[in-house]
């Protein structure tokens, strides 16, 4: 179907335009990335992906129920209109407050979320073609808001901006958001220990728990290590006598630098942790036992019901019409 | 029946052309204690692996002959009935422990033998007991010293009820104190287990081995009881090993045994003349000096102040968790946000507690134990080029040049610094820091894992360095190198430093800290 443009762009010099199409190119693909590395920074990831004991609700859940969760809000912001996912976003940011030491996470994931918006964002915005579009917002008029240089459609970039591009990455910006924060939760509540006894018990294969409970004691040292490499090299001089706003992009590349020598580093404790498993027997028998006992508190009980209502609450909106559009939005 | 059976055996990796291991015959008794001494890369570990089953059920090579653990075949015997038999603690207790909670981590190998979760609790128990660390049970493994988390490791694998019990370098990674509590673990399991420990530190397995043996080149250059030793020091000297001084002089002295006493005596007496390490006394004023307070949350981590003079060579020493690495990191401008670093760095006049990190790079810089992580380019010159080029230095090319010449990597300009040697990957990581221009080296225990050839000879590159200017700040457990090298010594302790000064004066206290005189220096007080 043939698609109506409204030209509404700012009436600039094609110097200052040109500048700007490419100003936004990079901050497309580095912007949220530098953003991160500006207000987190690679140790700001290390608190929030590593657990810490706590008091609140949260470290009351077994790991399991909070598994369940992670999984039914992937699969409700997945079905669902957009702003569903963005009251379940809400949700999850609001239980970072009952962690402990919240301020500082509460801080760190919300950077991580402005940054997530406005990356996939921009991601899906640009690439969008106009008949998605056109079937998401059940129009053939499209508000145009920048031109692009006509060579940027060889970086896969649709011709223009447009309004709706841009409202359409914002939605399904959540459906994102949701599951990652819910994630990050069950990583910050969790212990790998407790995450192998109970996925056990549901007969998940024992080699995927190893390698999901090895992961969660790994990526804290990932992001130590690499904080450190990143440190080394702006030691050695990388960004040396450059503006301080220039700081970031300085990290960035230093990461870049550091991948090598990091993922050898773990590579070689990796293989100390397969001797260490081995040599204890590990995945000897297919009948592991737990020294401790699987147990479902009276919190689980409440968190499955929430998950029930969550799920009711997903059939309600799809019955009223508020399920995912074509192809992400709901109408 | 033996305990340990070997054969014929060869083992030559994937790739290799020749043997890491040949073993003609090498018999262990039930009960027996073995010491296992040799250089870095003399196939030690490739040998206990060839035990353990670790080759061949997880490394490949060519593998020829037999050996024998407690009656079982260890080729034809699958990995979860050898781990029955044969326990293993290894280097680095970090990456081997995988639980939250210490009692979890010693209930890993009963749970996955599928036992009854009472034998499971009567097993944790029983290893915690024997471990000494049943206090530490409720403990998180994340939060634990290097000595505790090395006992957490070696409480799990006896939980595992092994007849054979194999620790390979298991006191490499931790402090003197924490090296204690291992070695006190393992004097208690003498006699009531088959011990085959790989160790550097030959004095302080000495007193619960029965045997000793050393690889050497791949081979077993020498098989002696605890109490032949000294027919044998010449022949561990030669070998790379480590062996105290008094063992060397007892040998001179013709005396039947190692006796430190008889020594000490032989020395006041003049018959033996021992050389007093060379010091430098520098009367200059010193290049660098830092007063730094680091704080977390409302902890009080370090409160200490440093400084060095140029061409000095200063050990920093003290029990793990002493503050000795957040000092130094804290002057580089190292650490992380949620610790908060005030106070004052001064290097030669400029006052440096503002300046970013990159900036005070430009006089002082930070190498971490794992020096690898600094290697991020693919060629050596490349390497020594890195903070010249980001510094903007003229005529960098030239300057590439010489510290290729000064420090032997001429020959290796071209080639991968990952693929190169440890010694040689060490050589060009001092080279690429010490190219841009900073004065002050920092080094993180550089000594840990090394042995004792690879210490003496980062000993003497060191003071090299120092005679042509530089000053170095190197944190180190290890008593002789700081005794043999050091111009100075700084031991801390909860985050202060407690004493400071010449080694022969500070070893005089510095026990009370952790830090244990070697016997070098006991031989001469």
């Amino acid at each position: 179907m043939k698609v109506n443009f409204v030209f509404q762009q700012p009436n600039l010099p094609p110097l200052v335009e040109l500048a700007i199409s490419w100003f936004i190119f990079l901050f497309g693909a580095t912007g949220p990335i530098v953003i991160i590395l500006a207000f987190v920074g690679i140790r700001g990831f290390l608190h929030i992906t590593r657990f810490e004991s706590g008091e609140g609700i949260l470290y009351k859940l077994s790991p399991l129920t909070k598994l369940i969760i992670v999984i039914s809000t992937t699969v409700a912001v997945s079905l669902t209109i957009w702003w569903f996912g963005a009251i379940l976003t809400l949700v999850f940011w609001s239980l970072f407050f009952t962690l402990n030491e919240a301020k500082r996470k509460v801080l760190y994931v919300s950077y991580l979320l402005l940054s997530s918006i406005l990356g996939v964002s921009t991601g899906f915005a640009f690439y969008t073609p106009y008949s998605v579009l056109q079937m998401a917002f059940n129009t053939n008029t499209l508000n145009v808001i920048w031109v692009w240089p006509s060579y940027f459609s060889f970086a896969g970039y649709e011709p223009y901006l447009t309004l709706q591009a841009l409202y359409y990455g914002f939605q399904i910006t959540f459906r994102f958001t949701a599951p990652m924060l819910a994630g990050l939760l069950l990583i910050l509540t969790t212990t790998p220990s407790d995450l192998m006894r109970y996925l056990a018990k549901v007969k998940f294969p024992l080699p995927f728990i190893f390698a999901l409970t090895v992961a969660m004691r790994t990526v804290p040292r990932i992001f130590d290590t690499l904080d450190t490499v990143v440190k080394l090299q702006l030691m050695r001089g990388l960004g040396y006598g450059k503006p301080s706003f220039l700081r970031p992009f300085y990290v960035l590349i230093a990461g870049l630098y550091g991948l090598v020598p990091t993922l050898i580093f773990l590579m070689k404790g990796a293989k100390y942790t397969a001797i260490a498993a081995d040599t204890r027997a590990f995945n000897s028998t297919p009948r592991r036992t737990y020294m401790k006992e699987v147990k479902y508190t009276k919190a689980d009980y409440v968190a499955w019901g929430l998950i029930v209502v969550l799920f009711v609450t997903v059939a309600l909106l799809l019955a009223f019409g508020y399920g995912r559009g074509i192809p992400y939005v709901g109408y | 029946m033996y305990a340990v059976e070997i054969k014929g055996l060869s083992f030559s990796y994937l790739g290799s052309s020749k043997p890491s291991i040949t073993v003609d015959e090498l018999y262990i008794e039930e009960g027996e204690s073995v010491l296992v001494v040799g250089k870095s890369g003399s196939g030690k570990s490739t040998l206990v692996n060839c035990i353990n089953g670790v080759i061949p059920h997880m490394i490949s090579g060519e593998l020829r002959g037999e050996v024998v653990v407690m009656g079982n075949k260890v080729k034809e015997t699958p990995m979860s009935k050898l781990s029955t038999v044969v326990g293993t603690v290894l280097q680095d207790p970090e990456s081997q422990v995988v639980n939250y909670l210490v009692e979890e981590e010693v209930a890993f190998g009963p749970e996955n033998l599928g036992l009854p979760p009472e034998e499971v609790k009567e097993r944790v128990s029983e290893a915690l007991r024997i471990a000494g660390i049943e206090h530490l049970a409720k403990r998180e493994t994340t939060n634990l010293s290097g000595g505790e988390l090395q006992r957490t490791v070696l409480a799990s694998v006896l939980a595992m009820r092994p007849k054979v019990l194999i620790l390979d370098e298991p006191t490499s990674n931790i402090d003197p104190e924490g090296t204690n509590s291992v070695f006190a673990t393992l004097r208690e399991l003498k006699g009531k287990k088959t011990m085959i420990v790989v160790e550097h530190k030959v004095e302080r397995v000495l007193p619960f081995v029965d045997r000793v043996i050393l690889i050497d080149k791949g081979r077993i250059a020498l098989d002696l009881r605890k109490e032949e030793i000294i027919e044998g020091v010449e022949t561990l000297v030669e070998a790379g090993v480590e062996v105290p001084s008094y063992f060397v002089l007892s040998r001179k002295l013709k005396l039947p045994r190692p006796d430190f006493e008889a020594v000490k005596k032989g020395i006041k007496e003049g018959k033996i003349a021992l050389e007093t390490p060379k010091r430098k006394e520098i009367a200059d004023p010193p290049i660098m000096s830092a007063s730094i307070k680091v704080t977390a949350k409302d902890r009080e981590l370090v409160d200490a102040s440093i400084e060095v003079k140029r061409g000095e060579l200063v050990a920093l020493m003290g029990r793990n968790g002493a503050g000795k690495t957040t000092l130094l990191k804290a002057i580089a401008g190292l650490t992380g946000d949620e610790l908060k670093v005030t106070g004052s760095i001064v290097f030669e006049g400029e006052e440096l507690i503002r300046r970013p990190i990159w900036y005070r790079g430009k006089y002082f810089i930070y190498l971490p134990q794992s020096f690898d992580l600094i290697l991020v380019t693919t060629k050596v010159e490349d390497e020594i080029a890195f903070s010249l080029k980001k510094r903007g230095v003229k005529g960098f090319k030239q300057v590439v040049e010489r510290y290729l010449r000064e420090f032997g990597l001429e020959e290796y300009r071209k080639q991968d610094p990952m693929l190169l040697s440890m010694g040689q990957r060490r050589r060009v990581a001092m080279a690429s820091v010490l190219a841009s221009g900073v004065k002050v080296l920092f080094m993180d225990e550089p000594t840990s894992g090394q042995d004792f050839y690879n210490r003496m000879t980062l000993g003497k590159e060191l003071r090299e360095l120092t005679d042509k200017g530089y000053s170095i700040v190197v944190v180190t457990h290890d008593s002789r190198f700081a005794y043999e090298f050091a111009d100075r010594i700084v031991v801390m302790s909860e985050g202060k430093v407690v004493a400071n000064g010449k080694p022969e004066d500070v070893f005089k206290v510095s026990h009370k800290y952790g830090v244990e005189p070697p016997s070098d220096f006991l031989l001469r007080w």
